[in-house]
């Protein structure tokens, strides 16, 4: 009887999102009762801020064109890590060498640990991303022309 | 130390995750829901933030795009579902809307400026121009160009991927490949964008 | 390293992320493989609506335009199994499961009615919740571990992941698949169409099925 019940509920699909958003809620509580979590110190591409430098919160690397010493987790697939990580545009290499506030503009460039990150040691993570996206469009696009015919 | 300032802030953004999935299992609107939805995806990138590594700030971007991106379908379809189609949609009486030079100058400083900048930000400001451009002209334009670049500079970006992985030493070919695809993307799609927001004549 | 699934066949490399093939997870490939194979080349079926009381039946209609924008988008979800069968990193499964997600919307969305687009506006919003826990889930792995890879993961030298955190894994694939709750997707499968809303199950079945391998290995 009450799996009767039980099923007839959650058969309304109106139902459905409660039931999610209330086991979500119960977790998230139980993960609060179960706080404090251990942090592991040695993390992968860690972040280190060296106030005095031009590209404050992202200065990783050298000059551009050399190799830039960053932690990733397998180095023996990406022979060219850090490449990417210590190459600025010509426009932002002379914005870093006139003024002591680029800082966040080298995330706008191509070049850079995020740009390193994003395309080159983990690239299939933006790939997925984008096809999500691309996914998401399509289907926008298609009920949005569906509707004028 | 690190370890306490780690529990203390997944204290503080799961609390808010609760606060949030409890007001979603109450509400009983679907637009309502839609937006307390976005409201919680706040939480999930907040856990990712306290990371605190460089790590953090590179999934970030992924796991806000894929919110952004369900958010968009799923309005689509709310607005599919409750008939809201046919509804005309005015464009606001700006006036800076209605002179016809400025929206042509305004949008090419953008266009130049987002091209200058290359990449993600430099795409979503350029993307920002041409919106702004398409949006400020009364006629409707013909999709099919946009939707062409756009799956070509995806191709592009696959392209660039498969060149990092395979032959690392060419990476500034990669590199450039990637950015150059990125920044077509994000403008066609932004201006897809202000294509569907015109209204149909 | 021997995992859960039994010890890996072979490694793909793409950078940080490595893509293995376990008896286990190739097995799970190789039925992701072989239904959107199976996709590609069917035709699709027409639902038929019988009439009670009556010898007589009616066929519904469905616009070509529509009929492969479904394949398409089955097509897509197909991939995106396929993909989340084998990857080897905690984040880009959670990435290729919201593909999936997405996906199984997509392949109903587009169906001209109305209770069966009430229905996928719903499963949507379950689905862009579940990304929650699941994002979550992932960070909280990389931060007490310091590593999002399941090979390095395997290994007994990392502290332990809290078991609520692989909770949180589970609860936000079930949300994306709604794997245990087929009741709750009854609604979708009014859809007509017979390979494409069976790619929904499917792939939801798959990605249950890969996340238990997941949890076990940490």
């Amino acid at each position: 009887m009450i799996i009767q019940r039980i099923s007839r509920f959650i058969s309304n699909f109106e139902n459905l999102m409660p039931i999610f958003a209330a086991a979500c809620a119960v977790l998230a509580g139980i993960a609060i009762l179960s706080l404090p979590f251990v942090y592991t110190e040695d993390q992968l591409y860690p972040k280190n801020i060296d106030r005095e430098s031009p590209l404050d919160p992202y200065d990783r690397g050298g000059p551009p064109f050399t190799q830039a010493d960053i932690v990733l987790q397998y180095p023996e697939n990406s022979p060219t890590a850090g490449f990417v990580t210590a190459y600025l545009t010509p426009f932002s290499w002379a914005l870093a060498n006139t003024t002591l506030h680029t800082g966040t503009t080298i995330v706008g460039h191509p070049g850079g640990i995020l740009d390193e990150i994003l395309y080159n040691t983990r690239g299939l993570d933006t790939v997925v991303e984008t096809t999500i996206l691309f996914i998401a469009f399509a289907i926008a696009s298609y009920i949005f022309r569906k509707g004028s015919p | 130390m690190i370890g306490d300032q780690y529990s203390w802030g997944l204290l503080v953004v799961l609390g808010s995750a609760v606060i949030g999935f409890t007001a979603l299992s109450l509400e009983k609107d679907d637009l309502h829901r839609l937006l307390l939805v976005d409201l919680v995806e706040i939480a999930s990138i907040g856990i990712i933030a306290l990371i605190g590594t460089d790590l953090a700030e590179a999934l970030i971007l992924p796991g806000l795009v894929v919110g952004i991106a369900e958010i968009l379908a799923l309005s689509q379809i709310y607005l599919m579902k409750e008939d809201l189609q046919d509804r005309p949609v005015r464009i606001p009486a700006i006036e800076v809307l209605q002179e016809s030079p400025a929206p042509l100058i305004l949008s090419t400083i953008l266009i130049v400026y987002g091209i200058i900048l290359s990449g993600f930000t430099g795409g979503a400001v350029a993307g920002l121009g041409a919106l702004f451009f398409i949006a400020a002209r009364s006629r409707s334009e013909d999709l099919h160009l946009l939707e062409l670049a756009s799956g070509l500079s995806w191709v592009l970006w696959i392209a660039a991927f498969f060149v990092f992985m395979f032959l690392p030493e060419y990476w500034y070919l990669a590199l450039m490949g990637a950015a150059v695809g990125i920044l077509i993307k994000v403008i066609t799609k932004m201006s897809l964008m202000g294509v569907m927001w015109e209204a149909e004549p | 390293m021997i995992g859960a699934g039994g010890s890996p066949l072979r490694y793909l490399e793409f950078g940080d992320i490595v893509i293995y093939f376990s008896p286990y997870t190739l097995a799970l490939f190789l039925l992701a493989l072989v239904f959107t194979v199976l996709v590609i080349a069917s035709k699709p079926e027409r639902q038929l609506d019988i009439a009670f009381g009556a010898d007589a039946f009616t066929t519904k209609d469905i616009g070509l335009s529509e009929m492969r924008f479904r394949r398409f988008m089955a097509i897509a979800c197909g991939l995106a199994s396929m993909g989340a069968m084998v990857t080897g990193d905690v984040f880009d499964f959670c990435l290729f499961t919201s593909l999936v997600g997405i996906c199984n919307v997509g392949i109903v969305a587009a169906v001209k009615s109305r209770h069966v687009q009430g229905a996928a506006f719903q499963y949507g919003l379950v689905a862009l919740a579940g990304t929650v826990p699941l994002f979550g889930g992932a960070a909280i792995v990389a931060a007490t571990t310091g590593t999002l890879s399941l090979i390095e993961l395997s290994s007994t030298l990392l502290p332990a992941v809290p078991l609520v955190v692989k909770g949180f894994l589970v609860l936000g694939v079930m949300g994306e698949g709604m794997a245990p709750f087929y009741a709750a997707k009854a609604e979708m499968f009014r859809a007509p169409g017979a390979p494409y809303v069976i790619m929904c199950s499917l792939s939801s079945l798959l990605i249950f099925l890969r996340v238990i391998e997941v949890v076990l290995q940490m």
